[in-house]
């Protein structure tokens, strides 16, 4: 009878397994072959190996440090602004209301529609002459600005609508995280003399602290993601200003078709989400033992 | 008591407001797809459109609107039903049997967390060798690939808040496993089902990246075909415009249909981690 369960219980599971092994861990282990060799197809080349040499080219490579660059400031600046905001619009939803959850729902309109969608939409509303936000600018008394067509503003301008897809992602993650929070923690609280203040700095954060560092842990990895918005709003340009690293390693891979190059790239910043990651998880566990 | 009730108020009137600036985008895009030619191309830019006639959906179906439409549902629906056949099979070996301890678990879900850009160059190239780009089995595989240890991690959440004595009872009274399992755990477990399932199709549904390397000509899923829109030489903002809305119009409706699962799902999700 164990013996049966136990074949059921592996029967069950095998068919994820499979699936997931066959097209993740093959495919990886031979890109990470690849990202040893040169390789670049467009040019009828061969693949040569060459050991390191992709990953050293990385680091002279300046368009490469340019777009990590765009996508550190996507990092601090977007996901920053999505959680600052996420936590505030939480704060004022975590209350009773009729319709909450329709109201809830229509908040994550942006996050549940695709990308792309997003994409075009904001196409529309940055576009210099015709588009509102320039109207509305003109109304206040401001100039114009080249949204999408100047160097200095199209990465704000991509973060921006980032903001405006994902900041309903940090408020319903936050939001679910406080709805954990037991009603009878906060009476204690105000029992205890503590005003609003102190209930929020010292039960609701500290209780809040682990919803917070996944769902920033989330957004940091998403934020190495950030292509969709790219390809519709400026496609990296102009020149190579608003270049993120996923739009960069995309151009590479299947533009100019060095996939050597582009996996060694890939595999690059799968270190550095990967170590991003355990700083994250380390400080959550850190949390959870003490 | 006063005070209380202004604040009230005041704390309805900033949720109305920022719901408004943050809808504004989208009731924008749903004006554009009605405006004629001469009305998106103006200064100072038409609120309002003359007439709501439906020209532009009609063009923007012709486009390849409706085909986008068409090749996007076959993939998600697909891919849809793998991540939660398999996905709640495995889900309830994990967290019944706990089979592999969480050495297991753990490995299916940190395949999510590849960067798509990763993966999506090994694939292509796993793809080509088998004279499958292009094709709708291999969006859905790639698709499955994201959504199985999605489906599985939300899953086992679920199973594991079931009581195990019930579907002990229905072993008791000769039910197979398997009968415990199809009879018992998971119709208790449906509403997580529900909600499962409308994130693995939202997620196929605007997926953009996979789409756009793995398919090219014979499949176009609607994503796909909106940014190629958009790059065209003359930019036909309102077909554009009325093609997105038509992308979204499932989403939306399935999102307010099921909002009650939708909202509980990303809960739960969410406090577990």
């Amino acid at each position: 009878m164990i013996r049966r369960e136990k074949r059921i219980a592996v029967l069950f599971v095998l068919p994820t397994i499979l699936i997931l092994l066959a097209i993740s861990i093959f495919p990886l282990i031979y890109s990470f072959y690849l990202s040893l060799c040169q390789w670049d197809v467009g040019m009828g080349g061969r693949r040569i190996f060459i050991g390191v040499g992709n990953y050293l080219r990385l680091f002279s490579d300046q368009r490469f440090w340019g777009a990590m660059k765009n996508t550190g400031l996507e990092l601090l600046i977007g996901v920053g602004t999505q959680f600052l905001v996420g936590l505030g619009l939480a704060l004022l939803l975590n209350r009773y209301f009729r319709g909450r959850n329709l109201v809830v729902t229509l908040f994550l309109l942006p996050m549940m529609i695709s990308p792309v969608v997003v994409g075009c939409i904001w196409r529309i509303i940055y576009h210099y002459q015709y588009g509102p936000l320039n109207f509305l600018l003109a109304r206040m008394g401001l100039n114009p600005v080249n949204w999408l067509g100047s160097s200095q503003v199209s990465i704000y301008s991509i973060i921006i609508a980032d903001i405006w897809e994902w900041t309903p992602f940090m408020l319903i993650t936050l939001l679910a995280g406080l709805q954990a929070i037991p009603d009878e923690l906060y009476e204690a609280a105000r029992v205890d003399g503590a005003g609003r203040w102190a209930i929020f700095s010292r039960v609701v954060l500290p209780l809040l602290r682990p919803v917070i560092i996944i769902a920033v842990l989330i957004r940091v990895m998403d934020a190495f993601k950030i292509f969709d918005l790219v390809v519709l709003l400026t496609h990296g340009g102009p020149g190579q200003s608003s270049e993120t690293i996923a739009f960069y390693n995309y151009t590479t891979g299947f533009k100019y078709f060095s996939m050597g190059y582009a996996s060694a790239m890939a595999y690059f910043q799968l270190a550095v989400i990967v170590i991003i990651a355990n700083v994250f998880l380390a400080s959550w566990k850190r949390r959870e033992v003490s | 008591m006063k005070i209380r009730d202004g604040m009230k108020v005041a704390i309805f009137l900033t949720i109305f407001v920022v719901l408004l600036i943050m809808l504004s985008p989208f009731i924008w895009n749903v004006m554009t797809s009605f405006k004629d030619k001469g009305e998106y191309f103006t200064y100072p830019p038409v609120f309002i459109p003359r007439s709501f006639d439906l020209e532009h959906y009609v063009q923007g179906g012709k486009l390849g609107g409706i085909k986008g439409m068409r090749d996007s549902l076959i993939i998600a629906s697909s891919t849809t039903l793998i991540a939660i056949v398999l996905g709640s099979l495995a889900a309830y070996s994990l967290a019944r049997f706990r089979i592999g301890g969480d050495n297991l678990a753990f490995w299916i879900l940190s395949v999510r967390m590849m960067p798509p850009i990763a993966s999506v160059l090994p694939l292509f190239l796993f793809f080509r060798f088998l004279r499958w780009l292009d094709t709708y089995q291999a969006l859905i595989l790639t698709h499955s690939l994201v959504n199985l240890p999605f489906a599985v991690w939300m899953m086992k959440g679920f199973f594991e808040e079931l009581p195990q004595e019930l579907e002990e009872a229905a072993l008791v009274d000769g039910c197979g496993r398997l009968g415990a399992f199809a009879r018992v755990a998971l119709p208790l477990v449906a509403p997580g089902l529900v909600a499962t399932a409308l994130f693995c199709f939202m997620f196929s549904w605007n997926e953009f990246l996979f789409a756009l390397i793995l398919g090219r000509s014979r499949v176009t899923p609607i994503t796909v075909n909106i940014a190629g829109m958009i790059g065209g030489h003359e930019i036909l903002w309102a077909e554009i415009s009325a093609v997105s809305i038509m992308a979204s119009v499932p989403i939306i409706i399935m999102a307010i249909v099921l909002q009650r699962y939708l909202v509980r799902g990303l809960t739960l999700g969410a406090v577990k981690g």
